[in-house]
């Protein structure tokens, strides 16, 4: 009985052992931000892509300039090494290929650990799409919102083109409900572990190649309005989402 | 709950209805003291809850916002920013402009609606009523929501012309709003979302429940005979759309119309062929004080749109099957008699509480 006793005693202040080694761990291990920065190339070869800058399509063989090129991620989740998902609160970004700082979404308040995987959703939920008058990335003061049939442009594209009827192309894709939901989840394994540990920055390194919009549609000469969800907002979007591929972290 | 029972406390004070309410009143001020010990850490305290009121025949409202609870302050905010031209790009045209209380918060009796620089849309104002109740709004049903209804008229080239950008801009430039927004939201800056906000308290508040109909309902009048009359053909002829007691059923349906170059109703919003010359079903209180009627003002009196409905409706592949008669004829068949009574019926809609209570006017 009095061994009984003794062993059970052992066993509670072991156990009590393990657990404060535990929690300091876990302490050890600070929050951090995880910033996800999205490159932007041109076409199958990766060519340069920007603002500004006279490119030339590799399937419609026309010659296109972009002034704008914005996007929508959102509802961003990181996969922990012991396969538990972190869900960012408040997650919508909208990506802006003006701009170096435009290109790079930052996830603040990352638990600290290792990651191996990143979802992003590309566009925007049905619910937020659904749910009244929302702020920052959603708000419609940034000019992704239509006013008149409600709903994000999860995909803006405009600039010149000199085959279109009008010299100008204007792509504003959307579309949340039905058979022309735009919105689209992807997950990335990183092959690697990411480390998050408020002592250095994590980075997440996408190439997205906005060539892709036009995978297979129509000429600018044909085609280069589109300003509304439909089969065409539908297909020329996830098409672009299908190819953006993860390339390498950074810790 | 506490939040629940101020609501209750607020309503009853502002309606100062009856000796009962005052009761209710004192059993519920100690509620209140303790509630303002309890949030005493909370932000804007100051604001008096205030609550939609309506009739025990009404659904519950869809809208019901607990990130947006309705308070007496955030009301008359909304108020306020309805009735002033800042919203609109040159100062000239307020939400009012368009949606006149004394017209049930439609137009002044015009067919389409100037904007700024007498510009005009294509579509009859509508009236602005119940709004708690709608699920979509415009007459094709584009927007899904009531506090981003009026990103569309603020952005609209043809009617405010403004950006929510720059309305933002001119509002923080105003002390007696930025101060306003501080107490109701417990802002420093106003953003869109604040004054999107604002103005669906305001409009969410528009009920309209107090017309004869609803003294009739509730057994505290009588139709005449003429419009008991009215009442019975409407219940047997326009009530499976129009539906009580919000008389409508916030459907869409092509109602044949002769349709205008351009104008393609629902189908301008979704593209889909069965929406083609579609439009959304309009309530039919405070009819009579909302003319011109249908989605383009096309038709000036009641006559001429019962008229439309007897004997005129044009045959689309998509007319809504209830128009499509036994006998080949399209409509609903109404003869002179039941379209006086109708119309006497129809103006027993109109709500005159509602269209002179001050409280809703700035």
């Amino acid at each position: 009985m009095k061994s009984l006793n003794i062993f059970l005693l052992i066993v509670l202040i072991s156990s009590l052992v393990i657990t404060s080694c535990k929690k300091d761990e876990v302490a050890s291990l600070q929050k951090g931000s995880v910033s996800i920065e999205f490159d932007h190339v041109w076409g199958s070869n990766e060519g340069e892509f920007s603002l500004n800058k006279e490119l030339t399509h590799p399937m419609l063989g026309e010659k296109m300039t972009f002034s704008l090129f914005q996007y929508y991620v959102s509802n961003v989740r990181l996969k922990k090494a012991d396969g538990t998902w972190w869900t960012m609160p408040e997650s919508y970004f909208i990506v802006d290929a003006a701009t170096d700082e435009g290109k790079v979404i930052t996830i603040p308040d990352v638990p600290g650990g290792e990651y191996t995987d990143v979802e992003l959703m590309y566009g925007v939920d049905s619910l937020r799409s659904t749910s009244g008058a929302q702020t920052g990335a959603l708000s419609p003061s940034n000019g992704m919102f239509w006013s008149w049939n409600s709903g994000y442009i999860m995909v803006k594209a405009e600039g010149t083109a000199p085959t279109s009827s009008d010299g100008t192309f204007v792509f504003h894709l959307g579309g949340f409900k039905g058979d022309n939901k735009v919105q689209t989840i992807k997950t990335y394994a990183f092959g690697s572990k990411l480390v998050v540990d408020g002592t250095r920055e994590a980075e997440v390194h996408m190439i997205a190649n906005p060539a892709r919009l036009w995978h297979g549609a129509q000429k600018l000469s044909e085609k280069s309005k589109q300003t509304m969800p439909g089969a065409l907002a539908k297909s020329m979007s996830t098409n672009f989402y299908d190819v953006i591929r993860f390339d390498h972290i950074h810790n | 709950m506490l939040t629940h029972n101020l609501d209750n406390i607020q309503y009853f004070v502002i309606s100062n209805q009856s000796i009962m309410a005052r009761l209710i009143f004192l059993k519920l001020a100690g509620l209140l003291l303790v509630s303002f010990f309890l949030g005493s850490c909370t932000d804007h305290q100051s604001n008096s809850s205030f609550a939609l009121s309506y009739p025990d025949y009404f659904p519950d409202p869809i809208y019901q916002s607990t990130r947006n609870p309705i308070t007496k302050e955030g009301f008359e905010l909304g108020r306020a920013l309805f009735h002033d031209p800042i919203l609109s790009t040159d100062s000239t045209i307020s939400c009012e402009s368009c949606h006149a209380q004394g017209h049930a918060f439609a137009d002044h009796n015009v067919a389409l609606s100037e904007g700024i620089a007498g510009r005009r849309g294509v579509r009859n104002s509508p009236a602005i009523f119940n709004a708690a109740w709608q699920p979509h709004f415009m007459w094709d049903g584009g927007i899904n929501h009531i506090e981003v209804m009026p990103v569309a008229p603020i952005t609209n080239d043809v009617e405010m012309g403004e950006t929510m950008n720059n309305v933002v801009k001119k509002l923080n430039r105003n002390q007696a709003y930025k101060r306003r927004f501080k107490q109701v939201f417990n802002v420093d800056v106003i953003d869109d979302q604040k004054l999107l906000f604002a103005l669906a308290q305001y409009m969410s508040m528009l009920v309209s429940a107090t017309s004869k109909y609803d003294q009739v309902r509730q057994n505290k009048a009588i139709f005449t005979d003429i419009e008991q009359q009215g009442y019975e053909v409407f219940v047997q002829k326009c009530s499976s759309c129009h539906k009580e007691p919000l008389f409508t059923d916030y459907t869409f349906r092509n109602t044949g119309l002769p349709a205008k170059p351009d104008e393609t109703g629902r189908h301008h919003v979704t593209l889909e062929a069965e929406d083609m010359h579609k439009f959304r079903m309009p309530s039919l209180r405070n009819v009579a004080l909302t003319y011109p009627y249908m989605h383009d003002g096309r038709f000036k009196t009641l006559r001429e749109v019962l008229n439309h409905y007897s004997d005129n409706m044009q045959d689309y592949s998509n007319l809504d099957p209830l128009f499509k008669l036994d006998n080949g004829k399209l409509g609903i068949p109404l003869s002179e008699n039941e379209k006086t009574a109708l119309e006497s019926f129809l103006r027993t809609l109109s709500d005159y509480s509602f269209t002179s209570n001050p409280i809703f006017s700035e």
